[in-house]
This record gives structure tokens, C-alpha cells and sequence, in this order.
């Protein structure tokens, strides 16, 4: 789905380009006035007319300007909200925070007896709110008088000091463009990787050469390189569930700074090889120099974890030991925030004091444990043609064991040896050793979401039926019965919480096992009691045996999708039924017998009854085999979950004979 | 000069180790450990009005957190403001024995905005949740707030979660002698005590020993089952203004007087729109029928929380200009526009939401409300406009504001109103179908559905979006039935009331399923009722039924040919005090037709009766998942 594509920054074009220009700030064609609805998607509540931006490193102070401007059509009440705008702007506090000024706004709105009114953004109603977030500011403002069909423009610059990132430019938001357009100007000594995300083609793409346009003083002179970059008629992005970062699908343009080159002709790279990021990160303060603290955990370990002769018993007590010792403080990333040390005194700390604490412990103990560094799926796709060492946001332990490896992450307590949550199930690592070359890994979930459900119940003539129910779950599927069951005070709390929400079903035993063992599957054994006489007719039992099971309504709804379906993991669940019911019973309603299969061995569906010496026996297999599927095959996956619905819908009846 | 300052020290001293609590977790009752996350071990308020702008809280806090479960109850979180400061936090950790294993400060804490979708607002929230990773533990913390305003104090509520416990709390308000604290108590059977000590009087409340309360679905209003105590001034300060009440009407006179006084002013030129506006119309109802669709159609709803903290609206003027406004901007602009076609309206306070709650008849305080809304007060007539909205019908308030009482400020001050109620019968869902059922089990639907009172904008999210969007989420409405849209349209009618008409044409391949050559209809897939709330063992709170409400469908289902049921006709009536359920299924030629009617009843029952309710829910779920079997003649 995603198309990256490199755009040769120094192939310029030989002929000459005119200036481009900004188009006039609050002056709207007729066209724009008159348009009632945007013809390519007229199902859109606003639509962007224009859209223009251009940043450039400011000779005075190095800084990085960004002077946006966009106008927009409203065409009914849905879109009101495009009239207020939040811009958050970093703010890291001393010299290195962003400023925005330059704020200009204009409504068009047509009045009471049709006729186009103006009217500009009150200075008094913008509003700045210094340190919103630890980071940032945020400005914000509204503009007046919003009506169905009116044209609303604004415009702001905005001056940075961060310029590793440039500045990205979104083609595609949540209404569709009309037309956007991006001018950057970099002066020659500035060198970044530029990537287009997306589907969608360039309508523009033109380079020119600006003489001596970069002049930070001391009779240094650079030229710059002017680009133009547009996109006409770009759809609107709709999300879709079960789908992983929306910008992984999104038309942007994304910058990394390379290299730059000083007054005295020094250069400096910024975005390198891998090898020169390994260099550097090996020595980062905050990443290489922490993963060699290793003596510090020497006696700082649980003597029973060091003494297991079994490598992978001594890699599963170390790692349970990191689990339980730290709280994840909620914050991601792949670098130490405190140091290690200070983490581990303090039990807490984000993605990076954690993991890379555990890959230090585990080498300390002996053991062969590398770290990982993954962009999670929020954060998106990583960038596979040049090394982005922004791109990661999280960092994981490897750890090798004779020829295997296994994948670690100790922010939760709740997760098995081996299995990373699902947040770090996203295409590609980068696995970082201390003493060889980096490489990458597949990030594939190591356990399937798995569940077999067992039910066994004997039937009386009186309708009731007595007999044991078990789930054993593994994988995602343990770990998420866990943390449900977690939020109660106690298992005892669970079951009572779990009887009163099952009407029907009393349960008059429990016997939950591995709660607190991760790294076995979870079992729930309950015994039970049901009432299954019909209310009406006396000589009539009814069942469903999916009491637990039950999909009420198909979670996938859309009539087509866009974008691929992710689900994160394979999943598998089995149910197994056997009801011993009276001799002077039959049955005389029951499921039929479904195999169903997906294309590309995608998965399958399968349900059996059978009825044997007054025993009925029904087993269903439920198997998902990949974690993503694509749109092509979502109308089977669709299918197969109708399919499903019905089939559980059908109550067993049995009728004396 | 020593001996004093030793004397004073040697007393602080004394008064520390004596003030040192055994947060040991062996010392907690065992009646409080019975199904709670964490046990509140002590909780002290002190609110001490220095004058009318010094006013300074002092809490003490110690939870003990026994698991997983309650480890969000040592979540701190304290709001300051422009006029409110935080002076001082402190804290301890101690383990399971109570013995002290770290302490924490101000430094600890991450501070943050409250940033929401408000335009404007300062408000900022410093909060901390100490990693503690072996259970039990304890957290023991003392904060000490300023404020430079007396016109509001929050309510003491003891305990505000389910299972959380709690040993002992208190509150203490100490002001100078002639300051007058007006409050209410709620669920409290102890008695507060009141002391004076030269210049100052103390008033203060203690509770013991609360065990840890169930989440009990259908509760009524919280101030209904957990003790606390709303406090109020009579005389206070804000922001620069001083004022007194100690009733509604005075309070509605004050409102009145500093906070809406002088805001109604609007431009000539608005003013001639107005009057050339109403210039036809005849009646009051008319005019002020014409000036609210103008406000409609100009304005726009924004959250603002500028002004006198969100009390005090924007100007009229203002948001004649801008063309947006808060609900407290848009009543007051509604009521200068009216004002100006020469009707009288008020501007009145309101607790919003579905959840109907009343602004109090016998408790006076701010922030009973959340919302303001307008009251025209005609002659037999009285009409209820909501201004935040640009759909809304003229006089329909909806279930957002419906049945409650409401502060109306009225030119002889505060006055309390009740907005209408709508009856069972007009918050009704209304539905006819004919279902075509082919021998291969799909089915070809059309539907009209008529949504009202309560019940109008069920629908609404689809409302004035386009076909291609009404399409796609319309699945989400229907849940229980996979199908494609062939035609979807929605319609609004005013007369006689406010009520939305949905058409809508669809097929559905799998609605019923083949098995052994029989066909298994789902007699209801449009309308299936699945909020079954779960049983409740040894309940204590009354069942509360906020709304009254009425469905009926009525379901013709065309059979395909060749096919008939054995099944018989049948009838059947659950009636409850709650509500009643029917459906009646009857065949004719080669059709069924099922009717089904459900009306639940508001009001308040004994909570020995909510496992009639459950029983009730759950008999009205099976027959509505209930399933006919077709078979071929």
C-alpha cells in the first residue's frame, strides 16, 4: 500500500521556472464563490480550495520559517469545526521553543438575502496557551461568522529552531484539496532525504536554482534549491477500523536532514549509513554507554534467577524479575529518559530505562541479549530506503538462546516469555548490538490468539442441565482475559461479576489456574448449572451453546475497504461441546454442517454436529491464520463472519418424544 | 527567646509523633477489605475563610491500594487557576507494615493544561500516580490550596468510587464568626459540631467505616445513596465582585444585576433587522418563532470558558459580530434579539443531560447547573428554546434539559421552573416494515420509522450528512442486520411536535439461514432490546428508571413460495411495574406479521425489585432473539 518514492533533490530541471508565488490572501474567485459542491467527492462537508506553504532557513538566525495559508470552502454545518483552529507548536523550553505569528483570517459567508459578506479574525479572539503539553504550546482560534457556503481563508508563519525534520507537508487530510502546494527553499549546505508517503501522484515537481539566497553574514553566501511540489484533487482520508497509523497511508512529504555544511566548509552528516548510526549509537549517551552499565545489575539480580543452569530458564527469571520490578511510566521511546540507574532505583520509567535495563541485565548475567529498535503502530511504518533513526519510537529486548531468539518487552507484567504486545507488532526492528553490525528483523507476533472452550453437560428430563465449562486461553487472548480479570479485586470477584452477567447460567464453582504464571496458557474451569426448559412448552429444551462465544454483530461492517485489515495476530479459536441428554428426548434442531475457507489459505470456518446414543457432540473451529489481510479479501473475511452469526443463531432443541 | 522557640518546637514535635497513623494494612477493619481496590485510611478537608479573598483548603489523604484494581485511586490531580494557587504538596509511600519506603513533592508532579475543545481556557491540573509495583501500599499526601475567591466550595464527599472503602474522614470550615456558611447535608445520619474560638467559628463533620460500594446499574442520582455535604457563602467575593445570596431569588436577582446587566446591547443595525424581521408576523409566538431561526442561521456553538470563569456570557453584541457563541453567549444574544421584537424571556440554568437532575429547590450554591437555556413565558404558553444548536426545533428541548427544575433569572429575581415533560407515549420510536423473504433466505426490506420526543434524534448523527456517508454508517444503526442500502431518506416534520422520519430499503443475503432445507427466520433483527443490565446480589440501591419511553414495531414478513411455518400464532405479555412488552405473531395467507410494542416507565422502585427488572430485560431479550422455522409445503 505504501509508496515511497525518493525525489532526487539535485536533479534539477534545466529550464527556467517563475518565481512561485502565494496566491492573494482574501480574494476568492467567482468560482470558488459559486461552488455548491465538490463534483470528485460530493459527499464532502468542506472541501480545500487552495493550499500553499513554504519554509526556508532564515538567513538572520538559522532558524526554520514556515509561512502557511489555506482556503477553505464550508459547505454545510458538519465542516463548522474547520473554522476553529489549534496549531501546537514545540515549546522544549530556554532558546528551544517555535513561534507563531503573523495570524490573518478572513470568513466570506453569504448573509440573510444571499449576498457575500466579509468579515476578518478578531486579533482579541487568538488565544496562545503556553506549555498545553510538557512540549508544546497551542494556539488557537476561531473564525466568524461560519455559514453553510461560506469561503473561510487563514494564514500564519510559524519560526522554528528544529530543523532536522524540515517541516512535513500533509497533502491529504480529512476533507479533500482542491489543490496544495509546497514550496520549500533549502540552501545548499542543508542536505535532507525527502520522501512522498501515499498513493497519489505529484502534479507539480519542479526544482530551480535561487542564487545566493541563504546569507547568514560573514560574506557566506549559499545558493538554494527551489522546489515546487503539488497534488491536485486528492481524495479525502477516511480511517477504517482494524487498520495500523493512518500516516502509513496518508499523502505527505517527510523530511530528514542529512547532512549540513558550516561557514568553514565542515560538513556534517545527520542521516547516515547504518553503520555510522550504529557507531552512534553505541556511544549515545542515552542508548550505547547505558547498555554497557551491565555490572550494575551483577548483584543487583535475584541470586536464584543467576544460579539456573538453563540458559532459557535464567533468560524467563530474569525477564519475569525486570517485569514485575518496573512501572512503565506510559511514555514510549528508545532512548533512556533518567539513565538506568536511576530508573531501577525508582521502579519506574519509560519504554527505553526499562528495556534497555532488561538487555543490560541479561548480558550482565551472561546471557546474549541485543536491543531492538521498532516504530510502534501508531507511530507508523519505518522508512526502508535510508536509515531514519527518528522513525523509532520503542525500543525491545532480543534475547539468543542457542539458535533461537526471543523478542522482550518487560513494560507489562501481564505478558508472556517471547511475545511483545501488540503495539510493537509492525513490520520491521532493527536489532542494535553492542558489538556487531545492526541488521533488521521481522516483528511477527510469536503466539496466535488462541482459545479452546470445552462445554460438557449432562440434561435432565426437568430441563436442567449440570456440567462443567473451560476456556483455556493463550497469546493476545490470555493476555487480555488477564487484564480483565485483573480490574477485579480478586478471581472470586470476577466469577461473581461473570454469574450475574449470565442470566441464565449459575456457576457454583470456579477454579481459575495460571493467573500469574504468564508464561502458560490461562485456565478457567467452571462448574455450572442451567436452566434450559422452554417457558412455553414444557416438552421442549433449548440451547445455545455459545453462552460465552456469542458474536452478536459483525465487526466488520464497511461494504468495501480502502485500506488492509490489520488484526494484529493470527487467532484460532476451538469449541468443543458434548451434551448427554434424556432417552425419551430427540433433537429435533441443530446447526448444519459448515467447512468454509478463505482464499490463500487465509482461514476457515468449520462446524460439526454429530449425534450418537442420546450424546450429542458439536465441535466449530474458528482459524485466522494471518495478521493482515488485504481489501481484495476482505469481502471473504466479511463473509466468513456472516457466516459465523448465522450458525450461532441456531439453538440446539431437543422434544420429548 | 530560647526556651520559647525550644517549648514551640518540643509541642510541634509532640503533635507529629502523636498525628503519626498506623497505615499498617493488618489494622484496616475487615468489613472494608470486603470487595474494594484500596481503603481510604483518613481523609481530612479544612477549608479556612481568611476574609472573602483568602480562602485556603488543606486536605490530608491516605489510600491504601490493595491491588491492581485500586491502583488508580492513588492518581493525584490538583487544579489551579489564575486565581487559585497550589502552596505546598507533600507526600509518603509506606508498604504493607507501614513503614515508610519514599516520599514525593511538587517536583514529582507533571503539569498540564486542561486543554479540550474550548477556545479559551486557563485552567491548568499538576497530577502524579507514584510507581509502586508490589501490593498492598499505601500513599499518604497533604496539599494545601489558595484561592482569592469565596463565592463557590466544593462539596465533601467522603467516597466518590465503587470499590474504594473508607476508615474515617472529615471536614472542618473554619471562618471568622460572622461569616455565614449556608449547607446541606445528604445520606449523612452523624451530626456536624460547631465551635467558636475568639474571632473564628469551626464547623465540622466526621464519618467512619463506609464499606466499599458495587457498581449497581439503574442507581438513581449519586447525592441519593453517598453522604456528603454541599457548602455555600452567603456573602463572597470573585474575580473582583462582591455579592450575597442565600436563596434563588437572590441569587437570580445577583445573576441578573452583575452578570448579565448591560450584555443585552445590540447595534442599530441589528435591531432594524429584527423589527423588519417580525414585521408581518402577528403573534408573540410567531415573532419569537422567526427571531430564533435568525440566531440559527447566524450563529454557531463554541466552547468558550472566557469571562467571569465561564459565568458571565459574551456581550450580545459580540456575538452578533463573531457569529459564534458559548450556550451562555448564544441565550443571551436569543434574548436581546427577542428583546428587541419586544418579547420577554429568561435566561435560566440548567443541569443538561440525559440523566435528569434538578437545580435544588432547598440549596442554594453555583454550579448546580451546566448549561443555560431560554424560557419565553408566554400566557399558557410558556416555550423552551435551546440556542446551542442550529437544527433544533423551535420549542424543543429534547431529553437534554426535559423534566427538570431550572433556575430562571426573571426581572423579580431567581425563579425556579420545571421544563416540560414529554410523556411515554411522544418519546416513542414508531416502525413499520414488510420484510420479503426469497427461498434462499435473503430477505428485501423497506422500513419507515418515526423517531419523537426523547427518542427524535436517535437517528440524528446521519442527519444532514451526505447520501455516500448515511449510507455507510447506517449499518452501525442496525447492527443485528448485515445488508446493503438501496435507498435511505430522512425526513423532519414540526407539527403537531418535532419528529424525524427515516425510510429506508434494503437487502440482507443472510437473514435467514438454511439448515437441512428448513428456513430459520429471526422474527426481530431491526429492534432487538440487549442491555440486559447484570443480576445484582444483595443490591442496596433503589432502582432508578430515568426516562419513560415507547417502541413499537410492526413487522410484515412476506413468506417465499411453497414455504409455511408449524409454528402456532402466539401472543405474549410481559407487564411489570416497569414497563410492558408484547408481541403477538399471526399468520395470514403467506404471511406473518409480528407486532411488537416495549414501554418502559420511569420512576423509582424498591431495590428488592431489581431482580424483576433483570428478569424482566432478559425474558423481553430471548423473545426478541426469538427464531421461526420455515418449511417447505
Amino acid at each position: 500500500m505504501k509508496k515511497t518514492l525518493i525525489l532526487g533533490l539535485l536533479a534539477l530541471s534545466c529550464f527556467h521556472l517563475k518565481a512561485q508565488e502565494d496566491f492573494q490572501f482574501g480574494k476568492p474567485t467567482s468560482t470558488e464563490f459559486e461552488l455548491k459542491k465538490y463534483g470528485q467527492d460530493t459527499s464532502a462537508n468542506a472541501v480545500v480550495l487552495r493550499e500553499f506553504g513554504t519554509a526556508y532557513i532564515s538567513s538572520s538566525n538559522s532558524n526554520l520559517i514556515f509561512n502557511y495559508h489555506v482556503r477553505l470552502k464550508i459547505f454545510n454545518s458538519k465542516a463548522f469545526d474547520k473554522g476553529q483552529i489549534a496549531v501546537m507548536i514545540r515549546n522544549q523550553g530556554g532558546d528551544a521553543f517555535e513561534t507563531m505569528r503573523d495570524i490573518k483570517g478572513v470568513t466570506f459567508y453569504p448573509d440573510e438575502n444571499g449576498l457575500m459578506r466579509q468579515s476578518d479574525l478578531d486579533p482579541k479572539q487568538i488565544f496562545k496557551q503556553t506549555k498545553a503539553t510538557k512540549f508544546s504550546d497551542q494556539v488557537k482560534f476561531a473564525l466568524p461568522n461560519i455559514r453553510p457556503g461560506s469561503i473561510i481563508e487563514y494564514s500564519y508563519q510559524i519560526e522554528s529552531p528544529f530543523i532536522h525534520n524540515f517541516r512535513t507537508w500533509e497533502f491529504q487530510e480529512d476533507i479533500p484539496k482542491i489543490y496544495s502546494e509546497f514550496s520549500p527553499r533549502i540552501p545548499g549546505n542543508y542536505n535532507y532525504n525527502v520522501s512522498l508517503r501515499g498513493p497519489f501522484k505529484l502534479s507539480k515537481n519542479k526544482g530551480e536554482v535561487e542564487k545566493e539566497c541563504y546569507s547568514p553574514g560573514g560574506g557566506f553566501k549559499v545558493d538554494c534549491s527551489k522546489m515546487i511540489y503539488a497534488m491536485e484533487n486528492i481524495p479525502a482520508f477516511k480511517e477504517e477500523a482494524y487498520m495500523t497509523a493512518a500516516s502509513n497511508f496518508k499523502a505527505a512529504m517527510y523530511y530528514e536532514l542529512s547532512d549540513y555544511t558550516d561557514f568553514h566548509g565542515v560538513k556534517t552528516n545527520y542521516t547516515k549509513e547504518w553503520k555510522d548510526i550504529d557507531h552512534e549509537l553505541k556511544t549515545h549517551e542515552w542508548f550505547g554507554l547505558q547498555l554497557k552499565k551491565k555490572d550494575f545489575f551483577k548483584d543487583r539480580l535475584p541470586a536464584t534467577t543467576l544460579t539456573a543452569s538453563d540458559p532459557l530458564e535464567k533468560a524467563k527469571g530474569i525477564y519475569h524479575f525486570m517485569q514485575t520490578w518496573f512501572r512503565w511510566n506510559g511514555i514510549r521511546g528508545k532512548y533512556t529518559d533518567e539513565g538506568l540507574k536511576k530508573a531501577f532505583e525508582g521502579h519506574a520509567g519509560n519504554v527505553g530505562d526499562i528495556n534497555l535495563s532488561l538487555v543490560a541485565a541479561m548480558n550482565s548475567a551472561g546471557l546474549d541479549a541485543e536491543a531492538v529498535m521498532l516504530s510502534t503502530r501508531d507511530n507508523g511504518l519505518i522508512n526502508n530506503l535510508f536509515p531514519v533513526v527518528s522513525d523509532f519510537d520503542y525500543v525491545v529486548c532480543k534475547v539468543n538462546i542457542g539458535d533461537t531468539y526471543y523478542l522482550l518487552d518487560a513494560t507489562d507484567q501481564l505478558l508472556p516469555f517471547g511475545l511483545l504486545p501488540l503495539r510493537c507488532i509492525n513490520d520491521r526492528g532493527r536489532v542494535m548490538s553492542l558489538n556487531k553490525a545492526s541488521y533488521w528483523i521481522d516483528l511477527k507476533a510469536s503466539q496466535k490468539q488462541s482459545k479452546t472452550v470445552s462445554l460438557k453437560l449432562d440434561i435432565n428430563e426437568n430441563g436442567k442441565a449440570a456440567g462443567t465449562f473451560s476456556v483455556y486461553s493463550a497469546g493476545y487472548e490470555a493476555y487480555d482475559k488477564r487484564r480483565m480479570i485483573k480490574k477485579y479485586n480478586s478471581i472470586d470477584d470476577y466469577v461473581e461479576n461473570l454469574d450475574e452477567s449470565l442470566q441464565k447460567i449459575k456457576i457454583l464453582k470456579h477454579d481459575i489456574q495460571n493467573l500469574d504464571t504468564v508464561d502458560q496458557s490461562l485456565s478457567e474451569k467452571y462448574e455450572i448449572e442451567i436452566d434450559i426448559a422452554d417457558k412455553v412448552s414444557k416438552d421442549r429444551l433449548i440451547l445455545n451453546p455459545y453462552f460465552l462465544e456469542r458474536l452478536s454483530e459483525n465487526p466488520l461492517k464497511l461494504e468495501e475497504r480502502n485500506y488492509p485489515i490489520d488484526l494484529g495476530a493470527a487467532s484460532e479459536t476451538r469449541i468443543i461441546v458434548e451434551i448427554n441428554y434424556p432417552a425419551n428426548f430427540e433433537i429435533t434442531n441443530k446447526p448444519s454442517n459448515i467447512g468454509l475457507a478463505l482464499p490463500n489459505s487465509g482461514g476457515k470456518f468449520i462446524s460439526n454436529t454429530a449425534v450418537e446414543a442420546n450424546t450429542l457432540t458439536f465441535m466449530n473451529h474458528k482459524l485466522l491464520t494471518k495478521a493482515i489481510y488485504s481489501p481484495e479479501e476482505y469481502p471473504y473475511l466479511k463473509e466468513l463472519y456472516n457466516k459465523i452469526i448465522q450458525s450461532q443463531q441456531v439453538d440446539l432443541i431437543f422434544k420429548k418424544k | 527567646m530560647n526556651i520559647k522557640i525550644i517549648f514551640l518546637s518540643l509541642i510541634l514535635l509532640g503533635s507529629k509523633a502523636f498525628a503519626q497513623t498506623n497505615y499498617a494494612v493488618s489494622s484496616i477493619p475487615k468489613n472494608l477489605l470486603i470487595k474494594a481496590g484500596a481503603v481510604v485510611r483518613a481523609y481530612d478537608e479544612e477549608i479556612r475563610v481568611n476574609d472573602l479573598t483568602d480562602v485556603v483548603y488543606h486536605t490530608k489523604f491516605a489510600v491504601t491500594i490493595l491491588n491492581e484494581s485500586g491502583r488508580s485511586e492513588g492518581r493525584m490531580r490538583f487544579y489551579y487557576d489564575k486565581i487559585s494557587q497550589i502552596k505546598s504538596i507533600k507526600g509518603s509511600i509506606y508498604n504493607e507494615f507501614g513503614l515508610p519506603v519514599g516520599k514525593f513533592g511538587e517536583k514529582n508532579f507533571q503539569d498540564q493544561s486542561i486543554s479540550d475543545y474550548s477556545l479559551y481556557l486557563d485552567d491548568r491540573v499538576k497530577h502524579y500516580n507514584p510507581a509502586v509495583t508490589t501490593y498492598p501500599y499505601t500513599i499518604e499526601y497533604e496539599v494545601e490550596i489558595k484561592t482569592k475567591q469565596s463565592l463557590f466550595f466544593p462539596s465533601w464527599v467522603p467516597v466518590n468510587s465503587t470499590a474504594v472503602s473508607l476508615e474515617k474522614s472529615s471536614l472542618k470550615f473554619i471562618c471568622p464568626i460572622d461569616f455565614k456558611l449556608r449547607f446541606k447535608e445528604y445520606c449523612f445520619s452523624g451530626k456536624h459540631s460547631e465551635t467558636t474560638e475568639g474571632n473564628t467559628k469551626m464547623l465540622s463533620w466526621e464519618i467512619n467505616n463506609i464499606a466499599a460500594l458495587r457498581d449497581e446499574p439503574y442507581s438513581p442520582d449519586y447525592d441519593k445513596f453517598l453522604p456528603m455535604v454541599k457548602l455555600a457563602p452567603e456573602n463572597f467575593a470573585y474575580k473582583g465582585i462582591k455579592g450575597s445570596f442565600s436563596n434563588w431569588a437572590e441569587y437570580g436577582r445577583w445573576m441578573s444585576e452583575t452578570l448579565l446587566k448591560g450584555r443585552d446591547v445590540l447595534t442599530e443595525q441589528t435591531r432594524q433587522e429584527i423589527l423588519e424581521l417580525i414585521k408581518n408576523a402577528v403573534t408573540p409566538k410567531e415573532k419569537a418563532k422567526l427571531v430564533y431561526q435568525y440566531m440559527q442561521k447566524k450563529t454557531r456553538y463554541i466552547s468558550v470558558q472566557i469571562g467571569i470563569g465561564g459565568y458571565q456570557p459574551f456581550p450580545a453584541a459580540e456575538v452578533d459580530r463573531l457569529g459564534y457563541g458559548d450556550c451562555k453567549g448564544l441565550v443571551n444574544y436569543t434574548k436581546a434579539l427577542l428583546n428587541v421584537a419586544g418579547i420577554e424571556s429568561y435566561y435560566c440554568v440548567v443541569y443538561a443531560g440525559s440523566f435528569r437532575r434538578n437545580i435544588e429547590d432547598s440549596f442554594t450554591s453555583l454550579n448546580q447547573g451546566n448549561h443555560v437555556i431560554l424560557c419565553l413565558p408566554f400566557k399558557s404558553d410558556t416555550t423552551w428554546l435551546e440556542c446551542t444548536s442550529q437544527h433544533s426545533p423551535f420549542g424543543f428541548l429534547g431529553d437534554f434539559t426535559d423534566d427538570r427544575v431550572v433556575l430562571a433569572c426573571t426581572p423579580e429575581g431567581g425563579k425556579l421552573m420545571r421544563t416540560p415533560k414529554m410523556e411515554t407515549k411522544e418519546n416513542a420510536q414508531i416502525r413499520t416494515a414488510e420484510l420479503t423473504i426469497s427461498a434462499q433466505g435473503a430477505v428485501t426490506g423497506k422500513l419507515t420509522t418515526q423517531f419523537s420526543g426523547a427518542q427524535y434524534d436517535n437517528h440524528d448523527e446521519l442527519l444532514n450528512e451526505p447520501y455516500e456517508e448515511q449510507v455507510k454508517k447506517i449499518g452501525d444503526l442496525y447492527p443485528k442486520l448485515t445488508f446493503q442500502t438501496t435507498q435511505l431518506q430522512y425526513k423532519k416534520l414540526e407539527d403537531p411536535k418535532p419528529s424525524t422520519i427515516e425510510n429506508l430499503s434494503f437487502i440482507s443475503n443472510d437473514y435467514c439461514s438454511l439448515v437441512d432445507g428448513k428456513l430459520l427466520l429471526p422474527i426481530n433483527k431491526l429492534n432487538v432490546f440487549d442491555r440486559v443490565p447484570k443480576e445484582v446480589r444483595n443490591r442496596l440501591n433503589a432502582v432508578y428508571i430515568n426516562r419513560s419511553w415507547y417502541d413499537e414495531d410492526l413487522i410484515t414478513f412476506n413468506l417465499p413460495e411453497n414455504y409455511n411455518t408449524t409454528f402456532p400464532a402466539e401472543k405474549r405479555i410481559v407487564d411489570k411495574a416497569f414497563g410492558k412488552y408484547t408481541c403477538d405473531i399471526s399468520y395470514s395467507g403467506n404471511k406473518i406479521i409480528y407486532k411488537r410494542t416495549l414501554q418502559l416507565n420511569d420512576g423509582t422502585y424498591p431495590a428488592e425489585q431489581y431482580a424483576d427488572l433483570v428478569n424482566f430485560f432478559q425474558e423481553i431479550h430471548e423473545l426478541d432473539t426469538g427464531i421461526i422455522t420455515l418449511v417447505r409445503r
